[in-house]
């Protein structure tokens, strides 16, 4: 962290409402702060908003980008101007990685938006084998996606984002779908990452192994957050949201 | 099925492969376009191509099994093309010929494509100026290909597991239902991919 920005926050969303075109009501009056290269899980039931306020911290929502807009990327508000630098900034993990695997080799994939941000030549290929060493598929670059695994996809996904440098990382379901193995990787591979994290799961676990805070969402507001070992703990309140007590935190001995 | 269609490249390191993509691509197009207009009779010319044709295969280690198989799965059409000119006057001559001359443009095309990656083959249309929308459309249409036949493979299988009767008309209903599921669940994707693209920087 660098001297005199140390104060600003990596992502901070004030009263952050979001209302789809067929009327359903997606966000109430969020409000969330995230500090640098912290990690915050976003849990909650199905359609309680998670991938909906996800997409607003790059700028995907809303469609016409507001004119006092409610939610800033390190000082910066996401705003029409600032659509260039915020995407650069923030890294979307979509949850379906075939979504976000376009193209036709792995190294073109990753390559992707440093391209969009004007990195050629050299520099191009330095970032690309950086992001591919830093997810453990280095030489992976003139593999075809859908010669992959599914976890492989998942961290060719993540090389195209950490190649961006971005400094935020949105993830939407990150473990959804991975083996065991696969899990463990990735679980490590975001607790290396020294850029703040915010992850919208429903693997209780991983938050509470990864994430110092957690924000529950229910039907678009955030219910309540704190520390991951009190808040999931509550077990009936977790019972009422559709969510569970983990496994984790049931039993106090090693296992 | 899906990965013989799909997957035309035949992985090697003979000289034919480390060939510059360009290089051949713009060989195999001189070649084409070489066959279309050699004169219909001219079956020494024939012999000629498909002499180099068979030289190419061999220098790319490529097994005359693998080729002839891409070749038959691809005949049928040129067969179809072909015998339409059975109805004219003196049909069998121009049969004969157009059948020669689309089997040596396959064959050219099967050599070409069995010897360099389609990735690189966008690479030459690239550095060709050929309009970025096509190159584009080109890229995204040969990476979905496949996840959409897999889904397609994937909803036909659900959908036979729960196909208890074997009436033909229920079937083809069934086959409608997945046609049109997939043609939603396609648009729906590329919604998401395009917003995946933006989330890189596309077009801001």
């Amino acid at each position: 962290m660098r001297a005199g920005v140390a104060d600003v926050n990596a992502v901070e969303v004030r009263a952050l409402s979001y209302r789809y075109a067929d009327g359903t009501k997606a966000l109430r009056a969020v409000s969330l702060v995230v500090a640098e290269g912290e990690r915050v899980g976003l849990v909650g039931p199905n359609g309680a908003g998670k991938s909906t306020l996800l997409l607003h911290l790059n700028g995907l929502l809303p469609e016409r980008p507001s004119a006092s807009p409610s939610v800033c990327v390190l000082g910066v508000p996401v705003a029409e101007p600032n659509l260039r630098e915020i995407r650069a900034r923030v890294g979307l993990l979509f949850q379906d990685p075939d979504d976000q695997l376009f193209c036709p080799t792995v190294w073109e994939d990753v390559a992707f938006g440093p391209q969009q941000l004007g990195v050629r030549g050299a520099a191009l290929e330095e970032r690309v084998a950086r992001s591919l060493g830093q997810v453990g598929l280095a030489g992976f670059g003139e593999r075809l996606p859908q010669h992959l695994s599914r976890g492989e996809k998942r961290r060719v996904c993540l090389a195209g984002l950490l190649a961006c440098e971005a400094r935020v990382l949105a993830l939407d379901e990150p473990t959804s779908d991975l083996d065991p193995r696969g899990r463990r990787e990735l679980k490590a591979l975001l607790q290396a990452l020294p850029v703040a994290q915010i992850i919208a799961t429903h693997d209780l676990e991983l938050v509470v192994e990864t994430c110092a805070r957690v924000v529950v969402l229910d039907r678009g507001a955030v219910v309540v957050e704190g520390p991951p070992t009190e808040v999931l703990a509550d077990e009936a309140r977790m019972l009422d949201l559709g969510l569970e007590k983990p496994h984790i935190l049931r039993h106090r001995h090693p296992h | 099925m899906h990965d013989r269609l799909l997957s035309p490249y035949h992985p090697g390191g003979s000289r034919m492969h480390r060939m510059p993509a360009g290089l051949k691509a713009g060989g195999a197009a001189a070649l084409v376009v070489a066959v279309v207009l050699l004169p219909r009779d001219a079956w020494a010319g024939y012999a000629a191509c498909a002499a180099f044709l068979a030289l190419v295969a061999a220098l790319a280690r490529i097994p005359g099994r693998v080729l002839a198989r891409r070749i038959l799965l691809l005949e049928p059409f040129v067969l179809g093309v072909a015998a339409l000119s059975l109805a004219q006057q003196g049909g069998g001559r121009v049969f004969l010929a157009m059948l020669a001359k689309s089997t040596l443009c396959l064959c050219t095309m099967v050599l070409l494509s069995g010897t360099t990656r389609f990735s690189d083959l966008l690479r030459v249309l690239w550095r060709l100026r050929v309009p970025a929308l096509l190159v584009t459309s080109l890229a995204l249409m040969y990476r979905y290909l496949s996840v959409l036949m897999d889904e397609a493979a994937r909803m036909t299988r659900a959908r036979r597991s729960r196909t208890f009767s074997a009436g033909r008309g229920l079937a083809w209903r069934g086959s409608a239902t997945v046609a049109a599921q997939l043609f939603v669940r396609s648009s729906e994707r590329a919604e998401r991919v395009y917003a995946a693209m933006c989330a890189r920087g596309w077009r801001t």
